[in-house]
């Protein structure tokens, strides 16, 4: 009898362990996007202001700040902020290389990208907007003449774009570096 | 008081479990979305709006800045074609082909996802710069000690991984498009 009563509690306490684990699992996973002060944002942000360009240092042994980062891609970001209006991200096309912009929120999430194949003119460009700022865009604008603009509606308020320029060999990087830096966030006058 | 202390142990185990394997299954994009080739694991909802939580939280915690579906796919790979962990003691060959993109990148990085130091200071190969053979194909060898060829030096890494990014890649993970014999194999060559 005794050893059943042993038996029994170690079932109970196994029981009880494994629901707690479960529990700490489940509240891990979710509270971290509220808490995470490592997130590639936060980090960002301590590095510019919105509007700044800003290039990242090359992926190198001892540099830990953003992981998975190709040391054969040259990057550039720019914060921006559209609480005071639309920003318009611009990328001039230096060499025929391989380069994009990807847009992403605060929260880590990319909401657009643009490859260098979409570029026009030889630059690649939109307009982050929000849905507000969208439709009084829109009521503003010429019908006979309509705005060549690519307008992308970021789903928060402050985000970044991110330029990434790919050397074809190592000697090439610092030309992709160059390159990456000419990515501009800028603030556009809100439409009245 | 027997009780409190076996209640105590219970929520210390809990605690343990619960975080230990929060841990584990945040690595390399959480465990859902995960398409698996060979040994190479894509995050395929990496930096997507509408990721899952586990996604989302892997992200936040590790600060990477994921590359959009639209610029590119990056493939982990942390062990060999026969499932063994890849051992810094061993030499492994990477080849003969890879998926098609215009171009990619092998790098060798630390499992946080960081370069490792190494006396050659080569962390990358571009698909743009390796010695191939006659037919295109090529073998880039991982190892700690010198090698002829395509050498990515393990380095000073107790533990590594190894990515594979393939930029503007008319292939999609979700919908199965890279076949598993396009994927480059992991063979290990000898060990010390």
């Amino acid at each position: 009898m005794k050893i059943f009563r042993a038996l029994g509690e170690w079932v109970f306490y196994g029981i009880a362990v494994a629901v707690l684990s479960a529990l700490v699992h489940f509240v891990v996973v979710l509270a971290i996007p509220l808490v995470a002060t490592r997130d590639a944002y936060s980090s960002l942000s301590d590095l510019a202001t919105p509007g700044q360009t800003v290039a990242l240092p090359r992926a190198t042994p001892g540099v830990r700040r953003f992981p998975f980062l190709d040391p054969a891609v040259a990057t550039a970001f720019c914060r921006y902020d559209l609480s005071n209006g639309p920003v318009r991200v611009r990328a001039p096309l230096g060499r025929a290389g391989l380069t994009s912009i990807s847009l992403h929120t605060r929260r880590g999430a990319v909401f657009y990208a643009l490859t260098d194949r979409a570029a026009t003119r030889g630059v690649l460009e939109a307009v982050i907007v929000t849905t507000a700022q969208l439709r009084a865009l829109v009521a503003a604008d010429d019908e006979d003449n309509p705005s060549q603009d690519l307008r992308i509606v970021s789903p928060t308020v402050d985000g970044y774009a991110f330029r990434r320029v790919f050397s074809e060999l190592p000697s090439l990087y610092d030309a992709a570096e160059e390159e990456a830096k000419t990515l501009a966030c800028i603030a556009e006058t809100p439409p009245k | 008081m027997k009780v409190l202390i076996k209640a105590f142990l219970a929520a210390v185990a809990s605690l343990a479990i619960g975080l230990g394997v929060t841990e584990r299954l945040l690595r390399d994009g959480g465990p859902f979305d995960v398409v698996k080739i060979g040994p190479w694991n894509i995050a395929t909802r990496a930096g997507a709006a509408d990721a899952d939580p586990y996604t989302r939280a892997s992200l936040e915690r590790s600060g990477e800045i994921p590359l959009a579906l639209g610029e590119g796919l990056q493939l982990i790979a942390r062990d060999d074609d026969q499932g063994r962990t890849l051992d810094p003691r061993c030499s492994y060959s990477i080849g003969p082909r890879a998926p098609s993109a215009r171009y990619w990148t092998l790098e060798l990085v630390d499992p946080d996802g960081f370069p490792v130091d190494n006396p050659a200071q080569r962390n990358v190969f571009r698909s743009s710069e390796i010695l191939r053979e006659a037919d295109g194909s090529f073998t880039i060898w991982v190892s700690a000690a010198a090698h002829s060829g395509n050498w990515l030096p393990i380095g000073a890494a107790r533990a590594f991984a190894l990515t594979l990014k393939l930029y503007d890649s008319p292939i999609s993970a979700t919908s199965g498009g890279i076949e598993r014999t396009s994927a480059p194999k992991i063979a290990r060559e000898a060990c010390a």
